[in-house]
């Protein structure tokens, strides 16, 4: 540099050189400096889904297995679980959801694999029995667990993570439509809300997100 | 015997699956119904190209695999999911539309019949002006995207 500023000829030449390499080291700290203060402000910035390690509660229910066991959040721990709301009458949307949570899975190494739980939770009791769900959720792999539970326990699920759902008037056949939240919610080994992704998410960031999650444990 | 004619319509069907359909100049491929376990309904996805020069519609689809057969779609409004039935659904002049997984969608509904993945589907579509379009769906897993 110094030589370079004392030089002969190629003093111009080399001038010019020097200060744009100036503009661009002032740039590059810059850039380090906004990094660093995006890391300090938000220590988890590489999270694909939405961080609602604040906002949400830790995971807590009461409700009944595939078995027909009743299971509450205890029966989970030490599982980074994954929690989403549906329905088995629902064609599209639901197997959807679970297809790209299994796609994603699948993406992960076995021990890995080993440590993530999918919780199913149908929102349809009425014709979500235990065996239905059982068949259901087997379907998307051995981490799929199908959870159902009367409206009251139920309700208190949907009311704490703020969600909701609506059972549709019944068709001249009976059969009726169900409303409910796309979202997939995540929770850490020890049961802290931590991410929520949505069932639209691509499934590379949810497979990076769910690898992070297990990581941190 | 009976299997027999089970595999040489199965491989009738799988020819004509590898070609594209072609009525009303609507062309569909990669028509595929995504089924569910016992007696859950089931998805179907394909794509449409209107090789016309008239747009082109379906109003409806029917099958013997399934009781009935209606048009969906889903959407999402404010964090639900909700899904809602479509009486047409155009596809323009010169253009590709999908129903693809997480939008429009054919809602199969009661299976009249068990199925298996990898088992083939004949399907009907209900172009507007009554035409009907007959289109082979693959099975597939409900794990399928």
């Amino acid at each position: 540099m110094r030589q370079g500023r004392t030089g002969g000829n190629g003093k111009v030449q080399r001038r010019g050189a020097g200060a744009s390499q100036a503009v661009a080291r002032a740039g590059a700290a810059l850039l380090l400096t906004a990094a660093l203060f995006a890391l300090a402000g938000c220590e988890d910035v590489n999270w694909r889904g939405t961080d609602i390690s604040d906002a949400m509660p830790a995971l807590d229910f009461e409700l009944i297995d595939e078995n027909g066991q009743q299971v509450d959040e205890g029966d989970y721990a030490g599982k980074t679980t994954l929690v989403y709301f549906g329905f088995t009458h629902c064609p599209d949307v639901c197997p959807t959801a679970l297809a790209r949570l299994s796609a994603a899975i699948r993406e992960l190494d076995e021990p890995t694999r080993d440590a993530v739980r999918v919780l199913f939770v149908s929102v349809d009791p009425e014709r979500d029995s235990p065996e239905v769900l059982d068949a259901y959720t087997e379907a998307f792999g051995p981490r799929f667990i199908g959870l159902t539970g009367d409206k009251a326990a139920l309700d208190a699920v949907t009311n704490r993570y703020r969600v909701s759902y609506r059972l549709g008037e019944p068709e001249a056949d009976g059969s009726y439509d169900v409303d409910h939240s796309s979202a997939i919610f995540a929770f850490d080994s020890g049961g802290d809300a931590r991410l929520l992704m949505r069932d639209t998410d691509p499934v590379d960031s949810i497979a990076a997100d769910i690898r992070r999650l297990v990581e941190k444990g | 015997m009976r299997m027999f004619k089970g595999t040489l319509v199965a491989g009738l069907l799988s020819l004509l699956a590898a070609t594209p359909v072609l009525a009303a100049e609507l062309e569909i491929s990669d028509a595929r119904l995504r089924m569910l376990p016992g007696d859950r309904p089931g998805a179907g996805y394909f794509k449409l190209y209107n090789a016309g020069d008239e747009p082109a519609a379906v109003v409806g689809a029917e099958t013997n695999a399934y009781a009935s057969v209606e048009l969906h779609m889903s959407m999402e409004k404010d964090g639900m999911a909700m899904m809602h039935g479509v009486e047409r659904f155009e596809v323009p002049p010169g253009e590709t539309r999908e129903f693809a997984p997480q939008g429009y969608h054919l809602m199969f509904m009661k299976p009249q019949q068990s199925l298996n993945v990898g088992d083939e589907v004949e399907v009907r579509l209900i172009l507007e002006g009554d035409e009907r379009v007959e289109t082979t769906f693959e099975v597939v897993s409900p794990a399928a995207l």
